[in-house]
């Protein structure tokens, strides 16, 4: 008996990529969710010839103990897979249909799927660390993550070895895994330049393409078309081709320039335009955009409250309809979107509603206000108290529940003082609120001219403790131009605090007491309102900490 | 008499440093109530013994007010002084204890004085734990240069230790003469860390005593402001209150009242 018959003759005659036969080219064995009727594994041709499949026999072999093998499928007299082309073997819900319906139950790894012909060849692909070596060719491919294909990279790749051949990657049943030309749009990656562009005023949509085929792609060979869907069809708004070269593997970006648009809520969409793309599917993408203001806008923003209440974020309807509160989410810079609850719709048009952090404490604070106007989102996007390099401390984002933006609202904390939140004035602009406790669910109140007040905290600083004190004040006029100055208590000017500055009748900046000799000095602030005349003195003492020289 | 006014010439070229922990209405020239002997190291010429209890509000801000008492002794031409004082509210203030020894007669004196302060964390006490304490040791002297004409030194914090104190105050010269019944001072201090650089601090004045009533007007500069003081003597005890104005700070006011000093 020949030796090979008496070890395994299926073993022994296993290659990476029998000659002359076609072969495995991508196996999907384990599908996010219940595998059942997405599993598929992908024959592939290289030959320019139609093969016929008529006695192959389609084995799923179980890594944990030797020759455990089991058939899934046998090719029939009408199976053929065309020159060049390919036959999927698959469940039900894979798209498009398979050339043989089969529900193969194949096992996530270690484990592996071999294909034997009717003249003795076997190819063999394994997947996870395997003990045994009848379950892969040359070693192992690494285990494909839920969701993704075991995929032959490219599709005629011949090294060997399992692990060299096979890679992850998105399934794609009978097609290409590397196409020779396929141009793609980076999913997730489509935005517009502002976010929310002002109605007629120009903008960017941007975006990043990605060449996922084996061929480079010349400088203006991908031309991308950006159009904005309507009920009659796609209106073309603006053309341009890449400049960029791309090879294989390249990624590259692009902004469209558009033209100003219509008011509204609306979806632009991009689509590329290549030449023998062998993969359109992945040739568009697709973003909901609002041009102008969404129909509820921010009025007055908490993120520092000093009582407990929590933060909470006013906002006003301010479309000509009823509006359901429900249908936004509420985010910050970063943090993912929040949504409101325990409210009651509709909000009424010009009508406040408040989304809370905490609608108890809120309520507990503020226990006149409409409770069926307080929202309560989870999760609270927490809102920044410290402006960064930009003077942003953080962003109030307004969006629909479908992710189309309503309103967005950069906001600086400098020099609002604790606890105080800022409001919109009737100008559009934002400033602390005249009212310390802020109008929650009310317009800002107009309140009698501040008495003059000029505070630092602490009046102490110094090692060991913090060397930054914070400067407040209250004006008795809207606004003011303030000096600040530091004096030794000689009398003599020794550093200037701030230099003349324009600030709203209430305010708070921190400073740092560095540099200064140690000792008892008298801060001053000078003040002057912004219109008309009148003069606003004060002086706070500061003891700055040290040991003597 | 002529060439006396060559060194206060010199000592024009070359303001009295202001006193943080016993400042007390007085011309800078003659030293007269114990507050003086304390804070600048400068003895009276005469053994009289002498009790101030004095409140200065700097630059009125009620938050920052000194409040202290203080006693000057003399025996023959020993001088010795005592004083205890409290600035500022509880957050920034303090609370010192000065003693000052020396010697004087009508021709020269000279003196030396101490002082330790601690963080004024309780309403009045050296005993919070954990407050930041600091001592300074220094001294001044005068000398009668010719009839009439007095030139005086004070370094009042030659030797610090601790805690820094609320105000720098380096070497003060200065110089004064008598000019029928009136005293003209000027004087010149150094201002620690100044921006300017090494320039000092000038100030100048006089003084005229009237029977039980003085007088007297003062200028400083950095910024340039004056000020105005006022004395009455009734038998040993003398009320005197001082009023210095400042062109941005505001005015700070000096009172108190003496029994004893001047025979």
């Amino acid at each position: 008996m020949p030796i090979i018959a008496m070890v395994s003759p299926l073993v022994a005659l296993a290659l990476c990529a029998p000659p002359s036969h076609p072969l495995i080219a991508e196996v999907f064995y384990d599908a996010i969710g219940d595998d059942t009727g997405w599993e598929f594994v992908e024959i592939f041709n290289p030959m320019p010839t139609p093969f016929v499949l008529a006695g192959a026999r389609l084995e799923a072999g179980d890594g944990a103990g030797p020759d455990r093998w089991t058939l899934r499928w046998v090719g029939t007299p009408g199976d053929t897979v065309a020159g060049d082309g390919r036959f999927v073997i698959g469940g039900a819900s894979v798209t498009p249909a398979p050339g043989a319906v089969v529900q193969l139950d194949l096992q996530n790894g270690p484990d592996a799927v071999r294909l034997v012909w009717p003249d003795g060849a076997v190819e063999v692909v394994g997947y996870g660390p395997h003990a045994l070596a009848e379950y892969f060719c040359g070693a192992p491919a690494a285990d494909a993550p839920s969701g993704q294909s075991l995929a032959r990279m490219p599709d005629h790749s011949d090294r060997g070895s399992n692990a060299q051949d096979f890679v992850s990657a998105a399934p794609s049943p009978g097609a290409a895994n590397l196409p020779r030309r396929d141009a793609a749009m980076v999913a997730g990656r489509l935005g517009l330049e502002p976010e929310q562009p002002a109605p007629g005023s120009a903008a960017l949509l941007s975006g990043a393409v990605a060449n996922r085929g084996a061929e480079p792609l010349a400088e203006r060979e991908l031309w991308l078309e950006a159009s904005e869907a309507g009920s009659a069809g796609d209106l073309t708004l603006a053309s341009m081709p890449l400049e960029a070269r791309l090879a294989p593997g390249d990624t590259a970006r692009f902004a469209i320039p558009l033209p100003g648009l219509t008011p509204g809520k609306r979806v632009l969409r991009v689509r590329m335009h290549l030449a023998g793309d062998q993969a359109v599917a992945n040739d568009g993408d697709s973003i909901q955009i609002r041009v102008g203001p969404g129909a509820l806008e921010v009025t007055e923003i908490q993120f520092h409250p000093a009582a407990g209440e929590g933060e909470w974020v006013e906002v006003r309807n301010r479309s000509d309809a009823p509006l359901s509160v429900a249908s936004f989410s509420l985010a910050d810079r970063r943090g993912a979107p929040g949504l409101p609850a325990a409210g009651s719709d509709p909000l009424a048009p010009d009508s406040l509603a408040i989304l809370v952090q905490d609608r108890v404490a809120l309520l507990a604070r503020f226990p006149s206000l409409d409770a069926t106007r307080v929202w309560q989102v989870t999760p609270w996007a927490s809102l920044n108290n410290n402006d960064d390099s930009t003077r942003v401390a953080d962003i109030v984002t307004l969006r629909e529940v479908d992710g189309t933006p309503c309103e967005r609202v950069p906001y600086s904390a400098s020099g609002v003082p604790s606890g105080v939140p800022l409001e919109r004035r009737a100008d559009g602009s934002w400033a602390p609120a005249s009212d310390p406790l802020g109008s929650p669910l009310e317009p800002p109140r107009s309140l009698p001219a501040l008495a003059g007040r000029f505070e630092v905290s602490p009046r102490r600083v110094g090692a060991p403790r913090s060397m930054i004190a914070s400067v407040g004040w209250d004006l008795p006029w809207p606004r003011g131009r303030i000096t600040v100055d530091l004096y030794d208590l000689a009398g003599r000017r020794v550093r200037q605090v701030m230099a003349e500055t324009s600030v709203a009748a209430r305010g708070e900046r921190p400073w740092q007491a560095t540099g200064l000799p140690p000792g008892l000095y008298v801060m001053v602030l000078l003040a002057h309102p912004e219109v008309g005349s009148g003069t606003f003195t004060a002086s706070q003492p500061l003891r700055i900490d040290g040991s003597a020289p | 008499m002529r060439g006396s006014w060559v060194p206060l010439v010199l000592l024009w070229l070359s303001a009295p440093a202001l006193g943080q922990d016993f400042a007390a209405p007085a011309p800078a020239w003659p030293p007269g109530p114990p507050s003086v002997l304390l804070e600048r190291g400068l003895p009276t010429a005469t053994a009289v013994p002498t009790f101030e209890g004095a409140v200065t509000r700097w630059h009125g801000i009620a938050a920052l007010s000194t409040r202290a008492i203080s006693g000057s002794f003399g025996w023959r031409r020993l001088r010795a002084g005592l004083g205890v004082s409290q600035t500022g509210e509880p957050d920034v203030g303090w609370t010192a204890l000065a003693v000052a020894l020396g010697a004087a007669d009508r021709s020269g004196g000279a003196c030396l004085r101490a002082l330790a302060r601690r963080d004024r964390t309780s309403s009045f006490g050296f005993d919070a734990t954990g407050a930041a304490v600091g001592g300074e040791v220094g001294g001044g002297a005068w000398v009668e240069a010719v009839t009439g004409l007095h030139v005086w030194a004070s370094a009042p914090q030659v030797w610090m230790r601790g805690a820094a104190p609320p105000l720098a105050r380096p070497l003060e010269i200065g110089g004064a003469i008598e000019l029928g019944g009136v005293t003209l001072w000027i004087s010149r201090a150094g201002v620690m860390g100044s921006p300017t650089g090494a320039r000092g601090e000038r100030a100048a004045g006089l003084e005229t005593v009237r029977g039980p009533c003085a007088v007297w007007i003062g200028a400083r500069e950095q910024p340039l402001r004056g000020g105005l003081g006022l004395a009455a003597r009734a038998g040993a005890l003398r009320a005197a209150a001082q009023l210095e104005s400042h062109p941005v700070l505001g005015e700070t006011t000096y009172l108190s009242l003496a029994l004893g000093g001047r025979p």
